[in-house]
């Protein structure tokens, strides 16, 4: 009967997941201890830091927002077992051009605000087909051609947001606040009601309608992925490149649409660090987020709908690492050592396996032992 | 005599809880030829790289001419005297036979490779054997018979006493298998153990003094080869009878379906793989082509199905231009095709069964139904194939890695099968496949080509093209050297004079007939 229930896969991959988990987080406690004068009030921060006011529970959810469409983003492209490093430019861009609109276009919010998302959207589209399209026609390496791109992006962000954006006179770069028809509008709608809930998510913790365009794309995602034919040249190509194209799937075409898709979603998350969290343009926006997302489709293993899931925990140890590092004696680089490690232990594919392996083996020994005869021939589920 | 080679109670298992091997108990005995069959997946690989020391037993002893040996690489097993011949050989191909026979224990004059001696070592160890090869010969330069050669001197110059070769038969012409089997007699005389992997009861019979047959990771038993049958082996591997051979009804030719007008293709290399080839396929007839491996064959159906351009020359289907197109606007133009790799071409291992079954069809109705892929239909015509095809699985949505070899190419079969083709490219349909499935396959070829659809047959297996064809095409170097009109009334020796480009016809002798 349990047996049974562990042959489960989806049961398997929560085994998994808890058993690293577990294990990671005894192995940063040791580290805690070694390195902290008050080890239990420390890891009692980095454990429960982002719950404990709603500032931190907000910084949290709009941090696992962003995540959750970087990982999106991510897990377009690894699906069809490609690469990229591309988000970040991507991201610059979108958050350029929609930070442009929210700034200087004179529209009411309900126009602005959707013209300037799309336009990140179609940005990060364009801007991510390139790559895709040097790839299939020129046969370059993803890798290097995304990040050269990030760079000319990075270039092209600093040079307008300081000659042109920024403005006369201020002593550092970065753009005016926007104006409130270019801010996503909090999560909870200004109605009577729920005034004192809005109220408080206004002034403390400004989480956006972004919540709500953010799982709307999960669901979009996982549709595209699942279900539509593209999806299905997708995952075909990630799984045998040379099946796809015995079977007579546009191979080129697909590797393009992946990663122009998977720009888009990378852009939608440019315009969310301008309109949903900064309320400005700001030198380095990117920065610290830019390639989270290859963590985030790691642990969530490209499935779109374990995505926001996966950037939920992700960003809530790195939620949590910052009020550590901010109210305890543990260095920040400590705590990036207790994150590398449970990281690397939930990405690690075979922590269960090995488990197991150790288990049938000494079993069968068992067995022997007593002279009992194979069971296996049929018998599994005898044990 | 106590035997050379004695596995006792041998278990594998393998990290991702496969059993490969349950309790097996095999000895051989020494200066005999041992046969060991068995279906794919049958553990009989296993078993061998446990002697070679390629895999560890998880249980189990092995006993090497009576001494206990837990081998950790093949290193062991090599000065423990055993030498194994692999199917992909393992050879250099830039350097020469000589060079290759000594690599690894080579004749050295202060510190340099001794060319000289090595020369006279393999000329002499070829002699002692009567296993002729031309040591100086560039290794990418000779044939697979010979390369094979080269294989077998290397295990022998190392000193082993006990040859493994795994399915050494599989890229011979009959003419190599001949002599192939001629030296291994020789080699057994002179005192060598020899252990052979084969999936073709006829060498099983031919060549061996005793036979294991393997089935499901366990011996189901071992008997001299003078009391076992072709028919009694195939009970055995499988399970049940099997047909050793099929009456196939008479072909009904019909029209003119394909029309091959001076193909030629030159490799990236510079090569001429393929030189000016014509022919036509007519529906209800299966055309064969008979060729040893590494003729052109393998570029032939690439080209044919736009998985690759041709240099030069026309293709038509039912008058229809398929050369240089994608392999989409050839398959629209109902060409199915059964590709010679299934692992490579034909199957995505990780995607499921019933998404291995779409590939030629999900991004049309009944399968597409507005922007979505009605997973409904699919998972219907899964059900469907898996009934009809006999695929051994509990459900569709299982990964198709999760099949035996045999049911993962009844996967391929299913797909083409029920793509309704006019034309059907078939490429080794039934390599490394069990007697079961073997026979499914050849019946389901037959099938629709009794129905109506034009064959393409490649095989590598002459016995294959020469049973299930109406009609053969002997190729050589990229040339058809020959055509058959009547496939049974040719015998093997003769057909394999024509794919080794001994004998060959006029072109104005075939012109008709093709």
């Amino acid at each position: 009967m349990i047996r049974k229930l562990y042959m489960k896969p989806f049961v398997r991959e929560l085994l998994r997941i808890l058993l690293a988990v577990t294990i990671s987080l005894v192995l940063g406690f040791i580290i805690t201890l070694l390195v902290s004068e008050d080890p239990f009030g420390a890891y009692q921060a980095f454990l429960t830091g982002p719950l404990t006011r709603i500032n931190r529970t907000g910084e949290w959810i709009k941090e696992a927002i962003t995540l959750t469409l970087l990982g999106l983003s991510v897990a377009l492209v690894f699906k069809a077992q490609l690469f990229s490093l591309g988000a970040e430019g991507q991201m610059l861009l979108g958050a350029l051009v929609s930070g442009t609109i929210a700034l200087f276009v004179p529209l009411p919010a309900i126009l602005r605000i959707p013209l300037a998302l799309v336009a990140a959207m179609l940005v990060g589209f364009l801007f991510g087909a390139l790559p895709g399209y040097l790839k299939a026609h020129l046969n370059a390496n993803e890798i290097v051609s995304t990040l050269m791109l990030n760079a000319i992006a990075l270039r092209l962000y600093d040079y307008f947001l300081i000659f042109h954006i920024k403005p006369d006179g201020a002593g550092y770069n970065a753009s005016d606040f926007f104006p409130k028809e270019g801010i996503l509008p909090t999560f909870i709608p200004n109605v009577p009601f729920l005034a004192d809930a809005y109220e408080l998510f206004s002034r403390r913790a400004n989480v956006t309608i972004m919540l709500y365009i953010a799982i709307a794309v999960v669901v979009l995602v996982w549709y595209l992925m699942f279900r539509t034919p593209f999806g299905y040249e997708l995952r075909m190509l990630g799984a045998n490149i040379k099946f796809a194209r015995y079977g007579g799937i546009d191979t080129k075409k697909t590797v393009i649409l992946s990663f122009a898709i998977s720009g888009l979603v990378a852009g939608l998350a440019g315009a969310h660090l301008g309109m949903g969290i900064h309320e400005k343009l700001i030198a380095n926006i990117t920065i610290g987020i830019a390639f989270e997302g290859i963590v985030v489709a790691l642990l969530a293993r490209n499935n779109p709908v374990a995505v926001p899931f996966a950037a939920l925990a992700y960003g809530y140890l790195r939620a949590g690492a910052d009020v550590m590092e901010r109210s305890s004696d543990v260095s920040r680089e400590m705590v990036l050592v207790i994150q590398a490690i449970i990281i690397l232990l939930v990405t690690a594919e075979r922590v269960l396996p090995i488990v197991q392996q150790r288990v049938s083996a000494s079993r069968r020994k068992k067995q022997n032992n007593n002279e009992v005869p194979s069971i296996e021939e049929g018998g599994q589920n005898a044990v | 005599m106590p035997p050379i080679i004695d596995l006792q109670e041998i278990y594998k298992i393998y990290p991702n809880g496969v059993m490969a091997n349950k309790g097996v108990n095999f000895s051989v005995d020494p200066c005999e030829i041992h046969a060991l069959v068995g279906e794919n997946g049958a553990g009989k690989s296993t078993l061998m790289k446990i002697i070679y020391g390629m895999e560890q037993p998880t249980e189990g002893k092995v006993i090497i001419e009576g001494v206990e040996r837990e081998f950790q690489s093949s290193r062991d097993a090599i000065d423990a005297g055993i030498g194994m011949v692999h199917q992909n050989f393992m050879l250099v191909p830039s350097f020469s036979v000589a060079e290759n026979v000594v690599l690894g224990q080579e004749p050295t004059q202060r510190g340099l490779l001794n060319k000289q001696q090595a020369i006279e070592d393999t000329i002499k160890i070829s002699e002692q054997y009567g296993l002729r090869v031309n040591p100086e010969a560039i290794v990418d330069s000779i044939n697979v018979g010979m390369r094979q050669r080269v294989e077998i001197l290397k295990a022998l110059y190392r000193g082993a006493n006990i040859l493994i070769l795994d399915e050494p038969t599989a890229v011979l012409t009959p003419q190599e298998t001949q002599e192939l089997f001629i030296a291994i007699r020789k080699l057994v005389d002179q005192g060598k153990t020899v252990v052979f992997i084969t999936h073709k009861l006829r060498e099983v019979k031919e060549v061996s003094d005793r036979v294991t047959v393997m089935r499901k990771g366990e011996v189901i038993g071992t008997v001299p080869t003078s009391e076992a049958t072709r028919e009694s082996l195939a009970r055995m591997m499988v399970g049940r009878e099997v047909l050793m051979s099929f009456e196939k009804p008479k072909s009904k030719r019909g029209k003119k379906v394909m029309e091959v007008q001076n193909l030629s293709y030159v490799d990236d290399t510079g090569v001429q793989v393929l030189d000016n080839v014509s022919f036509n396929i007519f529906s209800g007839e299966i055309l064969g082509i008979a060729g040893v491996e590494g003729n052109g064959q393998t570029e032939l159906v690439e080209v044919l199905t736009g998985l690759r351009s041709a240099t030069s020359g026309n293709a038509l289907v039912n008058g229809k231009p398929v050369l240089n197109k994608t392999p989409r606007e050839v398959r629209m133009a109902r060409v199915s095709h059964i590709p010679e790799d299934r692992l490579t071409n034909g199957l995505a291992l990780d995607a499921s069964i019933n998404e291995n079954l779409i590939v030629d069809r999900y991004f049309r109705p009944p399968y597409k139904n507005g922007l979505l892929i009605d997973y409904k239909k699919v998972s219907e015509l899964g059900k469907k194939s898996i009934k009809e095809y006999g695929i051994l699985t509990p459900d569709g949505e299982l990964p198709v890695s999760s099949l035996s070899g045999g049911n993962m190419q009844k996967v391929i079969v299913a797909r083409e099968f029920t793509s309704d083709p006019e034309l059907l490219i078939a490429a080794q349909p039934t390599r490394g496949i069990d007697v079961g499935a073997t026979e499914f396959v050849r019946e389901q070829l037959v099938r629709q080509r009794t129905d109506g659809t034009a064959v393409l047959l490649v095989s590598a297996d002459l016995g294959e093209v020469m049973s299930l064809s109406d009609r053969i095409i002997a190729i050589y170097e990229g040339e058809i050297t020959g055509v058959f009109p009547d496939a049974a009334s040719v015998t093997e020796e003769e057909l394999g004079l024509y794919m080794l480009g001994i004998k060959r016809q006029a072109k104005e002798e075939m012109e008709e007939l093709l």
